[in-house]
């Protein structure tokens, strides 16, 4: 286990006993990850903002649905913010704006998307590795993953808009998953 | 030779991505509660999918979120002290989210279709329910007996049907649950408890559109074409 994740599970144990000190440090540590995440799944600063308010009362809230022996905290509220995510743009009727939206995400105002903000240098770390991975695989299947990750486009709407059949779709994410979770498993 | 782990594999990436269409989640739904929990094969492929899924993100640049986003956050934090006082879902909903938890899959499990090798409550059915009690007030609740009940709120198109220490109700059995309007009642789902007891079933039902839930006990695998006996007739 890396030393960010046991001071993860250490920050979510007293989390999980009502201390807001270890809940301002999970959000020092991972704020930034998620709403990066959040917006460049909603394209929107107003709705990554909700996204990421919503992950974190829910984390406050329930704590209890983190269960350690399952994966480190970081994989698991990031894919619960993911999760958030994509369900809120499903739900958003904004979702006719998504089309342009990964060519051209709305501007963030204050901010300079450009100028990485300081993180916990096992996070960049981490970071490095997965863009490494996800590098190594065939640019088709790196292209359904990221339709479906990012974009939050079903299988059937790939399908569609690449005209590929869905079986094929599905082929391709199921060898994309694979790879990629081989990949980092040999990367770290 | 059909490969049936290859199949359900490939179904759960895309269910970890939450990209499967309506019918092929349904499926998977199907497979996470009858074949996954006793694959272990599967079950470690699928920890592995949602792995990934939470290192993926990492591919997005951080930002920093608006300084006043923190400030809100902690405006709307209760003291974990305060939990007796709150209402009765937010005790029901900590109260669920206790349940020891086995298998915890992404998405949103609408059926509960397993036998006595069910697995207890998944992590994000917990999660979902302890969402909409959280972001919808206020909830209503009604009691459908069994030790079970109705958690809907007002506008909100769907519910849950929550319980804990319900009966099993007997061998080649399963609960069936209706919504009853004055002239008809309609199929909704068929379910099980896990095996503690608990039931969590989630359904993307207008309550305005009915007039009460009914839970009967009919024969597993039968046709739903009329309710029978109520199951627990205490409900009233």
């Amino acid at each position: 286990m890396r030393d960010g994740d046991r001071d993860d599970l250490e920050f979510h144990r007293r989390l999980s006993e009502g201390d807001r000190g270890a809940f301002d440090e999970l959000y020092r540590r991972y704020a930034g990850a998620a709403y990066g995440l959040a917006y460049r799944v909603t394209g929107q600063q107003i709705l990554a903002q909700d996204v990421v308010h919503d992950a974190f009362m829910a984390l406050w809230r329930t704590p209890e649905a983190f269960d350690p022996a399952r994966g480190p905290f970081r994989t698991f509220f990031l894919a619960l913010v993911h999760h958030r995510a994509v369900d809120l743009v499903r739900r958003e009727s904004r979702l006719r704006a998504r089309s342009e939206r990964a060519a051209n995400l709305e501007p963030l105002v204050g901010e300079d998307p450009a100028d990485a903000i300081a993180e916990e240098s096992y996070l960049g770390v981490r970071r490095k590795e997965v863009r490494e991975a996800l590098a190594s695989l065939p640019s088709e299947q790196r292209q359904v993953l990221e339709m479906a990750y990012f974009g939050g486009k079903t299988q059937v709407q790939i399908a569609e808009e690449l005209g590929i059949p869905l079986g094929t779709v599905k082929t391709r994410t199921f060898a994309a998953m694979r790879k990629l979770r081989a990949a980092l498993e040999e990367i770290s | 030779m059909i490969d049936r782990h290859g199949e359900t594999q490939e179904l759960l990436a895309g269910y970890v991505l939450q990209s499967l269409s309506s019918e092929d989640a349904a499926e998977a739904d199907r497979l996470l509660t009858e074949h996954v929990p006793g694959c272990s094969e599967c079950r470690m492929m699928l920890d592995a999918f949602q792995a990934v899924t939470g290192e993926l993100s990492l591919d997005a640049d951080p930002v920093r979120p608006p300084d006043p986003l923190l400030p809100r956050i902690h405006r709307e934090m209760e003291p974990r002290g305060r939990w007796g006082a709150r209402s009765t879902p937010g005790r029901l909903v900590a109260a669920v989210a206790s349940v020891a938890l086995v298998v915890g899959v992404g998405g949103l499990a609408l059926a509960q279709h397993g036998g006595p090798s069910t697995p207890q409550v998944p992590t994000a059915d917990v999660q979902e329910l302890a969402d909409y009690v959280i972001q919808h007030h206020p909830i209503q609740q009604q009691p459908l007996g069994g030790n079970a009940q109705e958690l809907s709120a007002p506008g909100v198109q769907e519910l849950f049907v929550y319980g804990r220490g319900v009966p099993f109700p007997g061998p080649g059995l399963v609960y069936r649950l209706w919504a009853v309007s004055r002239h008809h009642a309609t199929h909704l789902h068929d379910f099980l408890p896990y095996p503690d007891g608990t039931v969590l079933v989630r359904l993307a039902v207008d309550p305005s559109t009915f007039d009460h839930l009914l839970v009967t006990v009919e024969p597993a695998g039968s046709q739903p074409s009329e309710p029978g006996d109520p199951a627990w007739p205490e409900a009233g």
